[in-house]
């Protein structure tokens, strides 16, 4: 019985870990939003995706949670007129990273929420938890 | 030899005081379980918030378990068949249909979620405290202050 408490526990812990991780993405996603390349022409920084799946727990029967894949997200980059940059092409032209900081903001946000929902999952158990030692006493 | 009888009658007297052959703790003990099998798969729901295609679980109602559908095995035709493996829990999964998917096909509501979260917290303090007030009856028969 406690360890179906200290499973739950440490279902919780992998949920945050993975929110924490989906957290450090945004923040580098955010972080260079204007990071261009050096090299006329060169790619700019590509913005990065992170996506989850369900472990499965043999013993337990009940499935965990872990970091799929990192990937990169391959959509159009935007172009801006700047011939001064290092990075502009023959024609002047810029590539800029496609990173869209209301999508970062709002996926922060969905993060933010999901790793709340698992820490008051992990104080519930741990009330519990509690109450069950309480019964010793 | 009066110590062996004293011993014997002091180990009965343990057997008779085996706290799940009275009705209430074993229903008690029973409860306590399911409260936490029912919590870490809750748990797994929740920290599956994000996982595309997830589908979130729950666990048989406590009356469904106590009427005896418990977990279901697969039936053995020949003794020398493997097994297979079920769930060694008290109660078994259960999937209800989603009620709304997210585009990457989650179906996890949080809200509701981490409402049943609250629900099987309440049972648990509600069968702890149950459980102390009754150890407490039996103090006060015997004579002890609790």
């Amino acid at each position: 019985m406690a360890g179906d408490l200290n499973q739950a526990l440490n279902i919780s812990a992998t949920g945050m870990d993975v929110q924490t991780a989906r957290l450090r993405v945004i923040a580098q996603n955010v972080a260079n939003q204007d990071t261009t390349g050096s090299s006329p022409g060169a790619d700019p920084y590509r913005r990065k995706t992170i996506t989850f799946e369900s472990a499965m727990d043999r013993a337990a029967g009940v499935e965990a949670v872990r970091v799929k894949k990192i990937g990169l997200d391959e959509g159009d980059l935007p172009l801006r007129y700047d011939p001064a940059n290092p990075a502009s092409n023959a024609q002047g032209y810029v590539k800029l990273p496609n990173v869209n900081t209301f999508i970062e903001v709002m996926d922060m946000r969905e993060a933010e929420r999901s790793y709340s929902a698992n820490l008051s999952v992990m104080q519930a158990t741990r009330s519990m938890l509690n109450k069950t030692i309480d019964l010793l006493k | 030899m009066p110590s062996i009888n004293f011993l014997f009658s002091f180990l009965w007297q343990i057997r008779v005081m085996d706290p799940s052959r009275i009705g209430l703790f074993d229903l008690a003990e029973k409860r306590l379980v399911w409260t936490a099998q029912r919590q870490s798969v809750l748990a797994a729901n929740i920290a599956n918030a994000n996982t595309a295609s997830f589908q979130a679980r729950d666990v048989n109602s406590f009356a469904s378990v106590l009427a005896g559908a418990g977990s279901i095995e697969p039936v053995r035709t020949q003794p020398t068949h493997l097994a297979g493996t079920t769930p060694t829990g008290l109660a078994s999964l259960i999937t209800n249909p989603p009620k709304a998917r997210v585009l990457d096909g989650n179906a996890v509501s949080l809200d509701e979620q981490l409402t049943k979260v609250a629900d099987t917290e309440t049972t648990q303090a509600l069968v702890t405290t149950i459980w102390k007030k009754y150890v407490g009856l039996f103090n006060m028969a015997l004579g002890r202050s609790s």
